[in-house]
């Protein structure tokens, strides 16, 4: 069966310049990722891995180097075509949640239907409907962001990244505000997402977080350290489990 | 288009979120403006009724008094008196002015019916009612025959009559002016208060003559000669002329400058009009600078709420918000909030002028520049204040706008 290419980088350096002093955030990064994986992305803080999601998100725009979203060369791209790029290809969530206060799930979940161009969505009600569906939210419809809690946010935060039935799913910390058990349920969420057919990068500082994804890219110093098949992978029931022994 | 339609909804929903801020914005604006279309209003209406009240005061109407200078605070009389051998020069050559009147004027006890009351008792010729277009509402003024023969009949203002007649009638009645006894032949229409606040009704009438003879027992000065031009276009001629006939009545040489001065009611429009003009200034003043406090509170909520909102912007961006999607509802958002505002304030100073009317009975006609000035300044600065911070936000990098604190 031949695969897609969803992330092609080719020597991707990031540099940041503050005054005198240069930032080597990235160095020479390669790395493909195929339609259908679930790749968890770790590394300490500073290892360059937020940085590289930016990147991948098309936020940011790497120094030099490569960077191909489903074989779109990126860097070649304006403003507004990075803008478009993101509304079309790439669903973002954040570990901060990013809803906007004060308003219903739904109208949430619809904000990326707003800032659509390519007139693909009919009924972007009925989408954000069923994206909510996906996510186990159907009955939170109506709720406002403040009356969910941070697990069901975060929810309302995934289905917003999902309604606009996107290429590729950036996680930056998902989990890092919930509990065990709501981190476990969000992993699952991914599990689930992934099974049907969707491309999910997460970064995590959680390795038994990072034990749900197929395959794991550990970095450090702004380079890939190592990129591995992850054998044995949680489920939503060992994880409860190990969480039982633990506590 | 369609884009810009569901932005508009996008604009729409964020002020209804926000309603306490968008409540506070527009309170700024409404403020702002209706305080400035309430001055401005108020600084004309002023204006305008002392005009009025000149222009009521009689038809081109000269006065003719003696020149009087401060010195140290006081009046001084400079010229020689104002009297009889003036008044008949003027009444026997005059070409410009068609009626003449003395005036002296005397402070007085008239006793009544009913009680007595202290005010001012003018003396004049029978043509002063013409003059000052004073109308008489019962009874008649008295003749320039009365004049002639010094006759003790008087007209008397309303509120001398409420004083001393209470609900009567006072024609034909007597009253005792310094104990002298006079007939009440005439009631003067009441006018209510004068330019400077003074009670016009307050009044009693005599015959010149008979004042001087009966009050003052022998003087000859009077306190002026009022006259009325033939129209309003000669009342520059009757000037000219009475100058030149008073300057040969008190023998003054060529080079010598007027004892005397010639009050018209031009000058008296121009004077008040300094005065009112002053007080529109000062009323303006202070409109400024309650636009400036409201215009500043208008840019502080703007501000703070774009700043506030740098998350919300960066998530926008985030998820495929253009720039121009940004600004556009930003844009949107400080137009609506501005223009709502601007109306309710236009509204609430109309109102402010009304209830001002009501209270005080001061009428203040809302003045079309005033609403122009007020809403198009706080739109002005509601639309700048929103629009140049979310421009500064929209332009931000969307990872800085997203991790902003």
């Amino acid at each position: 069966m031949p695969t897609k290419k969803v992330i092609e980088t080719k020597k991707v350096s990031r540099v940041f310049r503050n005054g005198d002093i240069e930032v080597h955030a990235l160095t020479d990064v390669d790395l493909i990722i195929e339609e259908g994986e679930f790749v968890a992305l770790m590394g300490a803080s500073g290892s360059g891995k937020s940085t590289f999601l930016n990147i991948l998100g098309c936020l940011d725009q790497p120094t030099s180097g490569e960077y191909y979203l489903d074989n779109v060369h990126v860097n070649k791209l304006d403003k507004n075509q990075l803008a478009d790029i993101r509304n079309q290809k790439i669903g973002f969530i954040f570990q901060s949640y990013n809803l906007l206060s004060r308003t219903t799930a739904l109208e949430n979940v619809e904000l990326p239907l707003v800032y659509d161009r390519t007139g693909r969505f009919s009924n972007s009600k009925e989408i954000a409907i069923k994206a909510l569906g996906q996510v186990g939210l159907q009955d939170r419809i109506y709720h406002k962001t403040n009356e969910l809690s941070g697990g069901q946010q975060q929810r309302v935060a995934i289905a917003r990244a999902l309604v606009n039935d996107p290429t590729l799913i950036l996680s930056d910390e998902a989990t890092g505000n919930l509990d065990s058990k709501a981190s476990i349920d969000i992993a699952d969420l991914f599990v689930r997402l992934n099974n049907k057919g969707k491309t999910i990068v997460m970064i995590t500082h959680e390795p038994e977080i990072a034990q749900f994804a197929k395959r794991m890219i550990y970095m450090r110093d702004g380079r890939i350290l190592t990129d591995e098949i992850i054998k044995d992978r949680s489920t939503k029931e060992s994880a409860l489990k190990d969480l039982e022994l633990t506590s | 288009m369609k884009q810009f339609l569901k932005i508009f909804k996008v604009a729409f929903q964020a002020i209804n979120k926000n309603r306490t801020r968008s409540i506070l914005t527009m309170l700024g604006i409404i403020i702002g403006v209706a305080a400035v279309i309430m001055t401005i209003s108020a600084g004309e209406g002023a204006t305008q009724q002392v005009q009025d009240q000149i222009s009521g005061l009689g038809t081109n109407l000269l006065m003719i008094s003696t020149k009087e200078e401060h010195r140290g605070g006081i009046n001084v009389r400079m010229g020689r008196p104002i009297e009889k051998k003036d008044l008949d020069i003027l009444q026997k050559s005059s070409v410009w002015m068609s009626k003449i009147s003395p005036l002296v004027a005397i402070g007085a006890q008239v006793i009544g019916a009913a009680g007595y009351v202290s005010t001012t008792v003018y003396g004049v010729s029978n043509q002063y009612f013409d003059i000052l277009s004073r109308e008489i509402v019962s009874g008649n003024a008295f003749t320039a025959e009365d004049v002639t023969t010094a006759r003790k009949f008087c007209v008397i203002g309303e509120t001398i009559r409420e004083e001393i007649f209470p609900g009567q009638d006072p024609i034909g009645r007597q009253i005792r002016i310094n104990k002298v006894p006079f007939t009440v032949v005439g009631l003067l229409k009441e006018e209510g208060e004068g330019t400077m606040g003074q009670d016009q009704d307050d009044i009693v009438i005599a015959p010149y003559t008979t004042v001087q003879n009966r009050l003052f027992g022998h003087r000859r000065g009077y306190n002026m000669i009022m006259a009325s031009a033939l129209s309003e276009d000669h009342i520059l001629d009757a000037e000219i002329e009475a100058t030149e006939l008073l300057r040969e009545s008190h023998r003054i040489l060529d080079q010598d400058e007027d004892d005397f001065e010639i009050t018209t009611q031009i000058e008296l429009q121009e004077i008040t009009g300094n005065v009112t003009g002053i007080l529109t200034i000062i009323l303006g003043a202070i409109a400024s600078i309650s636009l400036i406090v409201g215009g500043i509170g208008i840019m502080n909520i703007m501000l703070v709420s774009v700043t506030e909102r740098t998350r919300e912007i960066g998530t926008r961006l985030a998820i495929g918000a253009r720039e121009s999607d940004i600004l556009t509802q930003f844009l949107i958002e400080a137009i609506v909030l501005s223009l709502t505002g601007g109306i309710l304030g236009i509204i609430l100073g109309i109102i402010g002028n009304q209830i001002i009317f009501k209270a005080t009975g001061f009428y203040i006609p809302t003045v079309a520049y005033s609403v122009l000035i007020g809403f198009g300044f706080a739109v002005l600065v509601g639309v700048v204040f929103g629009y140049f911070p979310a421009r500064k936000a929209a332009k931000l990098n969307p990872i800085d706008a997203l991790r902003y604190e």
